[in-house]
């Protein structure tokens, strides 16, 4: 089954858990699995439009999607969904 | 062929302004920037003396790799006892000096005593004739870029400083240590926490400045692999996703999100101005204004620092950072990242911690004294520190003075160090950290954005992250390159052409934990001071209905000071701070 890896930041709504199994189907279905079964999980991904955060990044099997396609991407078989926000001090 | 020898380390007694030139002990190769400070200040300093006394020792040391050819590893640690913790400090900071220093083959400057005339002023001159200590009581007073204004028409192009500013020289126990950067040679670098500034201007140390003319880069015992090393690191992590690219200020929004970007001294974590103050509008403003992303340092790859400049095109400062956009912007109710970028160059310029400064206004706006959000008064409050009011000196001294200036109760802080961005309260485990960390409330001691860790992994993720950044911060890597155990010992190999098992580095890492926490025991800190603010345990933040407070109990705080066994994570986990 196709995973989401949750990064440590979002991992508030999950309770610790950073990996999920999903449906799959696309992008956006696989992050409202994981929302299904952690509520709270998708507003940290997605805003109210719909649109991926701009301050988000989203990998699949390692690679960068781009933005505009990444929520409509499809997913299947053990694809590897990562979604990653950039955490530093400075 | 064994890697860089003959090394040195300068030693200068500012009583006299002697300097003696040593051999760098063979058995310390693998020591450098934080590790070697802490081995110095416990060997040779006293803990319980008084850190703006003669008997306090300064240290500069870059790290161990820093004048090799290792992407991003030539950070500078300044260290001391800290006249603010009262406790060991470390303060790491970019810029060129790490670099040149290295590549001259110095693996550290220890700076002891105490020149009997308060007035007099002195510089430390480094180069490749030699080491030598100078009058420079011309620079008395001056702010830090006018100062280098001066010192970059007195010694040649290729010299690179670190300087004191008048907050150092005022010996206010909030002062910085600064550094030249790369590309304007600004000293827009800052060795921040804990008031090492003001142990710098104690010693009557206006700047040292280190030229290294044309020293080369420092090679490696085995230079293939050490070059093969260089190249997979700066190819992967070029290929990958290269998260601070645009700055530490794009991190607001998601601290926002987690409720750790405090708004009016922490009574809330989230704050309503989080898309003005964000990093994406600094950004913007490249495009009508110039202003750029840079490297600070010669051969960084990772490039988070951004060079600000104002509405007329012309330079303000660099970098302004997510937890000067913090401090000195949501936690004092400023609404404007322009603003904050003012109040970023008057702390430069003064040299002055921003955490410290932010967190201190913060404290008097909370007690009434300043109105929210009145940055004109902020900007007038800074720029005053230098003239020495009360209100001034009080701010200059950081949080805890000023709650003591003002009688105001609700002061955040850790061992008398105001708590930086991360908030402990939605981020539990940052908090042990906090309490722990010989350093204080220092995130870049350990950091751990992870809202849903189970509170039975507080302690040994803490003790995790505190092992790897020590090691990190003695390695010369920046934090944000994101290394982890295995990389660092991988470079440390090569470097000096022997394996450094997981053991050995586990070793290390652990070893500069227990001589930072020794320091600090024979310093007088003991478990009672192992704490959080009141406040932090009394007032809740975070969305409604989910609201916490800082309730971490005591039997898992003392836990990280009893060493684990090593489990996988510790040594593929990545360094951040």
């Amino acid at each position: 089954m196709p995973t989401v890896l949750i990064p440590p930041p979002y991992r508030g709504p999950t309770q610790g858990t950073g990996e999920v199994e999903v449906e799959g189907g696309d992008v956006l279905g696989s992050l409202e699995d994981v929302d299904r079964k952690f509520p709270g999980f998708l507003a940290q991904v997605v805003n109210e439009d719909g649109a991926v955060l701009p301050f988000v990044k989203l990998f699949k099997n390692g690679d960068q999607l781009d933005v505009a396609e990444a929520l409509r991407t499809p997913v299947g078989g053990d694809d590897e969904i990562e979604v990653l926000a950039a955490i530093a001090g400075g | 062929m064994s890697g860089p020898s003959g090394d040195k380390l300068i030693y200068v007694d500012m009583t006299d302004q002697s300097v003696e030139i040593r051999d760098f002990p063979e058995e310390w190769k693998l020591l450098g920037g934080r590790g070697l400070s802490a081995k110095i200040l416990l060997a040779e300093c006293d803990p319980t003396c008084d850190a703006l006394g003669p008997d306090n020792v300064l240290v500069m040391a870059p790290g161990v790799l820093a004048g090799t050819a290792a992407p991003t590893s030539g950070r500078l640690s300044v260290g001391g006892k800290s006249p603010l913790t009262g406790g060991i400090k470390e303060a790491n900071t970019g810029g060129q000096p790490g670099q040149h220093l290295a590549k001259l083959g110095y693996r550290g400057i220890v700076v002891k005593g105490q020149p009997a005339d308060a007035d007099k002023r002195y510089a430390i001159e480094v180069n490749a004739e030699g080491v030598q200590v100078v009058a420079a009581d011309d620079h008395k007073g001056k702010w830090n870029y006018a100062l280098c204004m001066d010192l970059h028409g007195q010694y040649p192009k290729t010299a690179s400083f670190i300087t004191c500013g008048p907050a150092g020289e005022m010996q206010l126990t909030g002062a910085s240590v600064a550094t030249t950067d790369q590309d304007n040679r600004y000293p827009a670098r800052h060795a921040a926490r804990g008031g090492l500034g003001a142990v710098m201007g104690s010693k009557g140390l206006k700047y040292v400045a280190v030229d290294p003319g044309k020293a080369s880069v420092r090679q490696a015992a085995d230079r293939e692999k050490f070059g093969e090393l260089c190249k997979e690191y700066t190819k992967g992590y070029l290929a990958g996703p290269q998260m601070f690219k645009t700055g530490t200020s794009s991190v607001v929004p998601v601290a926002n999100m987690l409720h750790t970007f405090p708004y009016k001294n922490r009574v809330e974590g989230q704050s309503p101005d989080a898309s003005t103050l964000e990093g994406a509008r600094i950004n913007e403003s490249f495009e009508t204004r110039g202003g750029q992303m840079h490297n600070c340092m010669t051969g960084c790859i990772v490039k988070c620092s951004n060079i600000v400049h104002d509405a007329e095109g012309e330079y303000k400062t660099s970098a302004l950072e997510f937890e000067t956009l913090t401090l000195l912007g949501a936690n004092c109710a400023v609404a404007s990242w322009e603003d904050v970028a003012d109040m970023d160059r008057l702390c430069d310029e003064v040299g002055l911690d921003t955490i410290e400064t932010g967190g201190a206004i913060a404290v008097l706006m909370d007690a009434g004294q300043m109105e929210w959000g009145d940055a004109d008064a902020m900007r007038k409050l800074i720029a005053e520190i230098p003239e020495g009011t009360d209100r001034g000196t009080a701010i200059g001294n950081g949080a805890v003075a000023t709650g003591k200036f003002t009688g105001h109760h609700r002061v955040p802080e850790a061992r008398g160090q105001a708590i930086p961005a991360w908030d402990p309260r939605p981020l539990k485990a940052t908090g042990v950290c906090y309490c722990t960390s010989a350093m204080g409330a220092d995130h870049t001691a350990g950091l751990i954005v992870n809202p849903g860790l189970a509170p039975d992994q507080f302690a040994w993720e803490a003790q995790k992250v505190q092992l790897l950044n020590a090691v990190c911060d003695t390695s010369g890597f920046c934090q944000f390159l994101q290394p982890s155990l295995d990389d660092i010992r991988a470079f440390f190999g090569a470097l000096y052409g022997e394996e450094v098992t997981r053991e050995a580095i586990h070793d290390q890492g652990w070893q500069c934990l227990e001589d930072e926490w020794e320091f600090n025991r024979k310093a007088g800190f003991t478990a009672a001071d192992d704490k959080m603010a009141d406040c932090l345990g009394q007032d809740a933040v975070g969305a409604e209905g989910a609201k916490v407070v800082f309730d971490v109990p005591d039997d898992i705080i003392q836990a990280v000071f009893k060493r684990m066994p090593a489990q996988e994570d510790l040594f593929t986990a990545k360094a951040s701070g």
